[in-house]
């Protein structure tokens, strides 16, 4: 069987490789490029959907921690308040106590006192009509019938009045 | 139990149609070695020549039509390559499952990247092209590490591809105009013109004779030193009976000498034919020129537009 020549030149052979050569590049696009570029392609919008999905899901965390952080402020406000209202009113309270005692304490000291005096006009009454017996008696022994008794009694009496009066202005 | 079964009867599927093509790949290269094992003759000596004839016509027009090593081994080639991208994006899933996968997107994304820094994002429509002369100049020169004749070793084979690049080229070019065209050739004064006419055409010959120089310079060498070292060692141990007889020299160094010519240079010169094809048809695109053209385009179709309104 012959052989080629080392170098030797054919239209045919050269056709021939021409073709090949544009065979194998529709091959390569035809059976590799395009279903690896399709699966890519694929992939890519998978991981596309991936991403959108997490940025969604992650303003959506974000939408519900402002959300929280609103109501924990207002939760705070409203506790605030509530603290503040008791305490003032917690103030009056006391304030109305304090005062409803002091005038309860006026009250009970200015009863004592008229109490008290009362005690004394009687106390002193009570010893005025006792001077008074007793120096009726005393006069009426000393004096034995000089002066009717009625007359005496009148006469001490007025006596003690003024005793009493002048006791009064002193006081 | 239904599921289980479906299931096994689409796994024995696949597998089945993965031995298919497996099959594919395999069988074209091992008939063309059949086939060159068949046609060889028995040689005396140092025998460097072209590809056995396998096939004569002679009543084709111009040239006799010859069947050769270089048809057939390129036509094997083709069918294994098929074979192989079959394989590779068989059972593609979105997310990447299998090993084949991988190499099957790291393939295209490389291709694409390449084109991509080379040529620019406006060319990766060029990504396949680039991969197909990859791939079958890559293949071609490393089917002579299974035995056969590597069709880049053919001068006709490279010179089919380098013509076929000239075509891209010289289409780049014309999408600036024909008469843009014409006169790039007389730049940058008319004197030139003759010049620029063989830089024109040296380049598909360049492009050619590159790739196929550089597998039969290999070839070549290790041809002469494997009868070399049979001469040898028949010289140094000839004297030995039985060992005698045995070319035992050709051990060793003819494989060094096959990693170097056959696959690192086989692959280089893939890289390189690809490169030079992705360059010179980047640069050959007159983008001034069809800039141009398109400005004239717009403003032709807004005056239309006036005139109409």
């Amino acid at each position: 069987m012959q052989s080629l020549s080392i170098i030797s030149v054919n239209l045919w052979h050269v056709l021939f490789a021409l073709a090949n050569l544009a065979i194998i590049y529709v091959i390569v696009r035809r059976f590799l490029f395009k279903p690896v570029n399709k699966v890519l392609d694929e992939r890519r919008a998978e991981i596309d959907g991936i991403y959108a999905k997490a940025e969604k899901a992650s303003a959506e965390a974000e939408e519900s921690r402002l959300n929280y952080a609103a109501a924990m402020e207002a939760a705070e406000q409203t506790a605030n308040q509530l603290i503040m209202e008791a305490s003032r009113d917690a103030e009056r309270r006391g304030n109305e106590i304090e005062s409803e005692a002091r005038s309860r304490a006026a009250d009970i000291r200015r009863q004592a006192e008229t109490d008290a005096m009362l005690e004394r006009r009687k106390a002193e009454d009570d010893i005025r009509r006792e001077i008074a017996d007793v120096s009726t008696r005393l006069t009426g022994k000393l004096l034995e019938r000089e002066i009717s008794e009625a007359d005496h009694r009148a006469l001490i009496d007025s006596f003690l009045q003024e005793i009493g009066t002048e006791n009064d202005t002193d006081k | 139990m239904t599921d289980g079964k479906a299931v096994s009867v689409k796994d024995t599927r696949f597998r089945t149609v993965d031995a298919l093509l497996i099959a594919l790949m395999v069988l074209p290269l091992a008939a063309c070695l059949v086939l060159k094992i068949l046609f060889t003759p028995e040689y005396e000596g140092v025998h460097i020549s072209g590809a056995l004839i396998y096939l004569q016509i002679d009543s084709f027009p111009v040239q006799p039509l010859l069947i050769t090593e270089s048809q057939v081994n390129s036509a094997g080639i083709t069918l294994s390559i098929l074979g192989l991208c079959l394989y590779l994006t068989h059972g593609l899933t979105v997310k990447a499952q299998t090993r084949r996968q991988l190499i099957a997107e790291w393939i295209v994304e490389k291709c694409r990247g390449l084109v991509d820094s080379n040529m620019g994002e406006s060319w990766s429509g060029y990504a396949p092209f680039v991969a197909a002369i990859m791939g079958l100049s890559a293949f071609s020169s490393l089917s002579c590490l299974i035995g056969l004749f590597a069709p880049t070793g053919d001068v006709n084979v490279t010179a089919g591809w380098a013509v076929l690049v000239f075509f891209l080229v010289t289409w780049t070019k014309l999408r600036g105009g024909f008469l843009n065209y014409l006169r790039g050739f007389t730049e940058p004064v008319v004197f030139f013109t003759p010049m620029n006419f063989i830089s024109e055409f040296s380049l598909p010959v360049s492009m050619a004779f590159r790739h196929y120089g550089n597998v039969m310079c290999g070839a070549v060498i290790s041809a002469l030193v494997g009868s070399a070292l049979t001469g040898l060692s028949r010289m140094l141990l000839g004297w030995i009976p039985v060992i005698g007889e045995l070319p035992l020299l050709t051990v060793g160094i003819p494989a060094v000498l096959s990693l170097y010519f056959d696959v690192f240079s086989g692959l280089m010169q893939a890289f390189i034919f690809a490169m030079l094809t992705m360059l010179n048809i980047s640069n050959s695109f007159p983008a001034e020129a069809w800039e141009k053209r398109q400005k004239k385009k717009e403003l032709r179709k807004m005056q239309k537009a006036t005139v109409n309104g």
